[in-house]
């Protein structure tokens, strides 16, 4: 490989061919001394692999245009490439709930999303569902019911607790309990959940 | 002196968990910074003989891995199966992942041992307890009750993930990850990698659940710290949830031989008790540690205890939530029911009769508790009167099948030595500097409550800080003694802070809160910082926790002992055709000395008992002996509890302080909190069907 | 992972072009909860993604004349909750909301789902990035490996339609219900449109567990049809599972009856969670069909179902739970007669 540079490092007695870059979709950010290199990645400007596609889409109200791994996920794609790292990995298999986000207003599991399908839609994360200083109704329900503890799956309830009443699903204790059990807590904070969907209905009903 | 009551506070960290801004290991990002995944083995034992990591060094945006030999951790000797192989570091998480598929490993096998019941598979004795005659005992029992009990193997499976990341400036390491115990993995990271104090930072500002599983150093830490250096660009890596369960440590399956001798009055006179665990040689779980709080539960004097280990080729298990006395009292809480039915007793009565005053372990009396209030308390809001005693008597007008039982629980109140530094500030802000870990227990609300109630200050202003070794020494947030260590601490603080304050104000003080008689004094801040330690200790456990030593004592305190007591009811139905099993209603009623948080306290109470209706009727982690490995590794397969599971439930503390533990009286609840719903579940379907199932999980299959 | 191209499919027509020009390494992909999931996996390795979830009408609920017409791309919430599935077939809508969770039911297509693949834990899990922990032998993954979950941990295997080389539960909760109701698949191929009974749809394992479809390369699922009946009414999707919800089901039945009063007129009656197919029980609907329903009869219906039921080392309590799970959807589908 052309562009590809090695240098030997001793570390821990152990010396070892280090590849400082390899592979096209690499080389160009990765070639740079360090100090340069933490520049040309601020933010978004970072090296992408496989095969890329151009995602253009709205998240949180806000246009994105990026070129991405065609292999990543939603997941991967908010919490890698923006700052967006409210949404969790609970098991990137659609099992939990973790990473539960709103595309075009509906929760969808963004470990399962690729995220090459977001274009030309919208995406809605925890941190785009209060209005400026302004809790939603919802997140207020939680801390006011505790409706969690550790906090980790606390996003993709939230999300999920949204559409349960926007979508006229808190009508029991029952059908809540119902449509809240795609999001698993594992600290068990399910009475304080139901609660607070039952208490944020309320305000979001009028 | 024990504090009064407290009054209820919103969780401090609830609004930045909804916003979606607190912090947890994996959020941490960085400049330049790579992702790596783990390469795990495919055997269960032997050796890899070769590792091919060529194809993984060729795959695009691959830039560096890690094999057999390049780190201490990683060796060619293969003690379980998924033990790591390789590390892979790539640009994109995608890549690394590839980079990861591409390793290939040639293997000598050896034969292994999966299970406790493999052939071959030996018990080696442990320690035993004796106290009493319990031979005496048992010849003059009228009744005798015994079972054989079973908890499985299980996954603590906190929702976060094992993220780990990890950057070196100037020959300084700074690691990001959820943690329970970071002073443990500053030391080991110290002694790896040859830093000195001042070259190293371990963070865990918020972990996303833990229960046990996030005490241990894990290897993953030394790895991709390595890995950062070596590259010298910062590295994350999130282990996979298939993997964890390969790596991380788990609750042992364990088997209970239990005996309960009975005299003619009905009175309880003594236990024989066995157990035998999964374990791995010199693995950190000890099978001695069962019998230590079932032991001090009720007034039973004659108590015979031997234990043993089956040493099996996995990775280690570890404390789980509930650790030793959730198996064990699932054990003892069933055959104290089985014991009411065959003396005709209720048996909530039966224990009542049997409040235990002495701990026959220490051989001294018990700290008062209040474990009768909660059974008493928890009967009468669950209505336990209205309870037929005949097995399967009652039902719903649809056939459905109805049980109601109880179950108790207990478990040791131990403390650490601990300090703090408590600055209040005439700009309007307090930051208190304390120790340990907010896993979602709530440690931070609770310190943040003790300063609240006690000084007049701006509460929205105040910031309490932990989880973090550059603020000083963080203890072991394990076996539920960090707000029993961290809160009497900040009692002291806020005494010795009052104290300094009423000196410097002399008789005059001026108007206003604290922050404004600061101002008038023309003082910009005062400072406190305090140690405080547990009954008992001397100034060498300050010492301790300051170098990561052993700072922690309990639940005997010279002269006496502290235990944390819960009463758990629950309703069980049953359908009459399919035999699906439902637990519509629960109430939880505990003894955990004075409520520091009565909201996040509160939290806890449910959460227990969600816990432990999971360990009783879905959890178990599947060994296929033929490979070794967990079949069921992911969220799919391994059941847990979801939000249509639970029903209704009522939860209450007694809320009387343990004057003798701390100036406080707080006692510990994090592990308490589950500790009866199994038994309790199990005494209910037996209730409802007749039929004593011994063998957790229990599933629909059983009650067919 | 390997890389790969993605590409979104403006209308069936291109879709099933673009297939046939990538020789082989193409997958569709609708919702990709399952296609992108056994991607992670390491089960599936598409060169080629092809996002027929975009295709331009293939969303369409009709269900305005005879028959109910669910666009393949169709997600399975708006399925689920169209007023006339919810209101007159309860046995399609609850198939759908008793499956998976609300997140994965606005991503997931009742096209997609009918492929949905095994969950057997021997083909699954053990390899792939997210465990790599080992594969287990398993001749659905590779064809002539040997089957791990025979004579080992098989629970939630299945007690009917096996063979000596699988044993392997079909998944679906939905085709299930589609099977009770003699759904037909609307399919476009390279070959131009095809219709497909349903009950000609899934091959039982055989000797070929890894071809679980009778679906052409290269066909692509346009639509799903049920002739309309007044037995929708009438309907359950009754599941049981290890735990209340989001979970797979351990035994479930589809049923739907037309009654004259008390007694049956007709019984449709399909098993889920049991077989390794989408499983049609003519033996049961036989003993009610004529009979005024009793729960007695109706457990007897139940057993018949399983008579040529053979259980491994850990199920066969599913030939009792399947039987009870048919009693008492008849049960509950009878209580919803008009
Ligand atoms: C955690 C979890 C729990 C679940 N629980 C349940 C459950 O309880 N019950 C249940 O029934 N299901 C359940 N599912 C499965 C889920 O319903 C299916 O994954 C989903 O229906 C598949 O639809 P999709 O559109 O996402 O398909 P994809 O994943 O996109 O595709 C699946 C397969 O179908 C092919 N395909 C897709 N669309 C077409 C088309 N129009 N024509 C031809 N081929 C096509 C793809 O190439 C692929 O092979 C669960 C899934 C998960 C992840
Ligand atoms: S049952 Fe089928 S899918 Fe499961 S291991 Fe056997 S062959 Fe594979
Ligand atoms: S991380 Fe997406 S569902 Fe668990
Ligand atoms: S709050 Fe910890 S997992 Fe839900």
């Amino acid at each position: 490989m052309e562009d590809e540079r090695s240098e030997t490092t001793q570390t821990c007695g152990v010396t070892r061919r280090v590849v400082l870059a390899s592979g096209a979709g690499a080389a160009a950010a990765s070639i740079l001394p360090l100090e340069q290199r933490a520049q040309a990645q601020q933010q978004f400007a970072r090296a992408e692999t496989g095969q890329t596609v151009q995602v253009s889409a709205n998240v949180n109200g806000r246009p994105v245009i990026l070129e991405i791994d065609s292999r990543a996920s939603l997941l991967d794609l908010l919490r890698e490439r923006r700052e967006l790292t409210g949404t969790k990995k609970g098991c990137d298999h659609g099992q939990c709930g973790a990473c539960t986000v709103h595309l075009d207003g509906r929760p969808v599991s963004s470990c399962l999303t690729l995220a090459a399908k977001i274009d030309g839609r919208q995406v809605t994360t925890i941190e785009g569902l209060a209005e400026g200083a302004d809790l939603h109704p919802m997140q207020q329900a939680f801390i006011d019911n505790d409706a969690l503890q550790c906090g980790y799956c606390t996003p993709g309830q939230i999300m999920s607790a949204v559409a349960c009443v926007t979508g006229g699903h808190a009508t029991s204790p029952d059908a809540i309990r119902e449509f809240m059990s795609g999001n698993i807590c594992r600290c068990g904070a399910y009475v304080g959940i139901l609660a607070a969907v039952q208490q944020a209905a309320k305000v979001m009903e009028g | 002196m024990p504090t009064q009551a407290f009054s209820e506070i919103a969780r401090v960290d609830a609004r930045d968990k909804v916003l979606g801004r607190a912090q947890y290991g994996a959020d941490v990002k960085k400049p330049g910074m790579l992702y790596a995944m783990l390469v795990p083995a495919t055997i269960a034992k032997g050796k890899v003989s070769a590792l091919d990591v060529a194809p993984a060094m060729e795959t695009p945006g691959v830039v560096q891995v890690l094999g057999i030999g390049d780190f201490p951790a990683l060796r060619a000797e293969i003690s379980y199966r998924g033990q790591p192989t390789a590390l892979v570091v790539a640009e994109t998480v995608e890549a690394a992942i590839e980079g990861a598929e591409a390793v290939t490993a040639v293997y000598e096998t050896a034969p292994y041992i999966p299970l406790m019941t493999s052939p071959g598979a030996q018990r080696v004795d442990a320690e035993g307890f004796n106290a009493g005659d319990v031979d005496r005992a048992f010849q003059n029992a009228a009744t005798i009750v015994e079972g054989i009990f079973e908890t499985p193997t299980q996954h603590h499976n906190a929702m976060e993930l094992f993220g780990t990341v990890a950057e070196w400036t100037d020959g300084r390491l700074t690691v990001y990850e959820g943690c329970q115990n970071l002073d443990a993995v500053k030391a080991a990271l110290m002694k790896a990698f040859e830093l000195s104090l001042d070259q190293i930072a371990v963070k865990s500002e918020q972990v996303g659940g833990g229960f046990g599983q996030k005490s241990p150093p894990k290897m993953q830490t030394f790895l991709v710290a390595h890995a950062a250096r070596l590259i010298r660009r910062p590295v994350k890596l999130v282990t996979p949830r298939g993997q964890l369960f390969h790596i991380a440590n788990y609750r042992p399956r364990s088997v209970h031989t239990i005996r309960l001798a009975a005299s003619a009055e009905g009175r309880l006179q003594a236990i024989i008790y066995d157990v035998v665990q999964e374990n791995i040689p010199d693995g950190g779980f000890r099978s001695t540690g069962y019998h230590e709080d079932i032991a001090r539960l009720y007034a039973i004097e004659n108590f015979r205890a031997t234990a043993g280990d089956i040493h099996i080729d996995r990775q280690m298990p570890r404390h789980t939530r509930g650790t030793h006395p959730f198996p064990a009292g699932f054990a003892l809480e069933s055959v104290i029911d089985e014991m009411a039915y065959k003396l005709g007793k209720d048996p909530v009565e039966l224990r009542l009769e049997h409040e235990a005053k002495n701990d026959i372990i220490a051989g001294q009396p018990l700290s008062p508790h209040f474990l009768n209030d909660c059974l008493r308390e928890g009967a009468s809001r669950f209505g336990w009167s209205r309870r037929l005693p005949e097995p399967g008597s009652m039902r719903l007008a649809d056939g459905t099948l109805v049980g109601l039982g109880v179950a108790c629980g207990i478990f040791g109140a131990s403390m650490s030595a601990s300090e703090a530094t408590l600055r209040v500030r005439a700009d309007g802000t307090t930051r208190m500097i304390s120790s340990g870990h907010e896993m979602g227990q709530g440690i931070l609300t609770a310190i943040a409550n003790v300063i609240i109630q006690g000084l007049d200050i701006n509460p929205d202003r105040l910031e309490v800080l932990l989880g973090d070794t550059t603020l000083g020494p963080q203890l072991a947030t394990v076996g539920e003694r960090g707000t029993a260590s961290c809160v009497p601490t900040a009692a002291k603080a806020v005494e010795a802070l009052r104290a300094r304050f009423a000196e410097l104000a002399g008789a005059n003080p001026p108007a206003g809160n604290l922050h404004q008689q600061l101002a008038r004094l023309k003082r910009p801040y005062i400072e406190v910082k305090v140690s405080e330690l547990a009954p008992g200790q001397d100034a060498s456990a300050i010492e301790a926790y300051r170098t990561g030593g052993r700072a922690g004592t309990g639940p005997d305190y010279p002269g006496f002992t502290s235990m944390s007591y819960i009463a758990q009811f629950v309703e069980i139905h049953i359908d009459a055709t399919t035999r699906r099993i439902r637990m519509p209603r629960a109430v939880s009623i505990a003894d955990v000395g004075r409520v520091v948080s009565p909201r996040t306290a509160k939290s806890q109470m449910y959460g227990g008992v969600v816990w432990g209706f999971s360990t009783a009727l879905r959890e178990e982690s599947e060994v296929d002996p033929r490979f070794a490995g967990y079949l069921n590794d992911d969220l799919a397969d391994y059941v847990m509890a979801v939000n249509a599971d639970i029903g209704e439930v009522d939860v209450g503390l007694i809320d009387k302080p343990d004057p003798r533990i701390n100036s406080v009286g707080v006692k510990g609840m994090g592990e308490l909190v589950m500790l009866g719903t199994a038994p309790a579940i199990a005494n209910a379907i037996y209730h409802a069907t007749g039929k004593r199932l011994r063998k957790l999980p229990i599933r629909i299959n059983d009650v067919l | 992972m390997r890389a790969l191209s993605y590409t979104v499919a403006p209308s069936a027509e291109a879709a099933v072009a673009r297939f046939a020009a990538a020789q082989g390494s193409a997958r569709y992909i609708a919702g990709g909860t399952n296609l992108y999931d056994l991607m992670k996996l390491g089960i599936e390795h598409p060169a080629h993604l092809i996002d027929v979830s975009r295709i331009d009408g293939m969303d369409a609920i009709e269900t305005d004349g005879d028959i109910l017409r669910f666009g393949g791309r169709a997600l399975m919430t708006d399925v689920a909750y169209t007023p006339v599935v919810r209101d007159q077939y309860p046995v399609l809508s609850e198939s759908l909301l008793k499956a998976a969770s609300q997140q994965l039911r606005n991503m997931a297509t009742v096209g997609g789902n009918l492929l949905q693949r095994t969950r057997c834990m021997y083909f699954r899990n053990g390899a792939g990035s997210t465990s790599m922990v080992g594969v287990y032998p398993c001749n659905k993954r590779e064809p002539g490996s040997g089957c791990s979950a025979i004579g080992g941990l098989d629970r939630t295997h299945a007690v009917l339609g096996t063979s000596e080389a699988c044993t392997a539960v079909a998944p679906g909760d939905w085709p299930v219900a589609l099977m009770a109701m003699d759904a037909t698949i609307e399919m476009l191929g390279p070959e131009g449109p095809r219709n497909l009974p349903i009950a000609e749809f899934y091959r039982l394992p055989g000797d070929t567990p890894h071809r679980e479809f009778n679906l052409h390369p290269g066909e692509l699922v346009t639509a799903i049809t049920v002739r309309k009946t007044p037995a929708g009414r009438a309907s359950t999707y009754h599941k049981i599972r290890d735990r209340e919800s989001y979970a797979f089901a351990l035994a479930s039945a589809a049923v739907a009856l037309e009654m004259d009063g008390a007694t049956v007129r007709t019984a449709r009656i399909a098993l889920g969670g049991v077989a390794t197919t989408p499983w049609r029980s003519r033996a049961a609907e036989a003993i009610v069909t004529g009979s005024p329903l009793t729960p007695e009869l109706a457990l007897r219906a139940g057993r018949a179902a399983f008579a040529d039921a053979r259980g491994g080392q850990h199920n066969a309590f599913k030939i009792e739970l399947g039987a009870r799970v048919i009693a008492d959807a008849l049960i509950i589908a009878a209580e919803r007669r008009a």
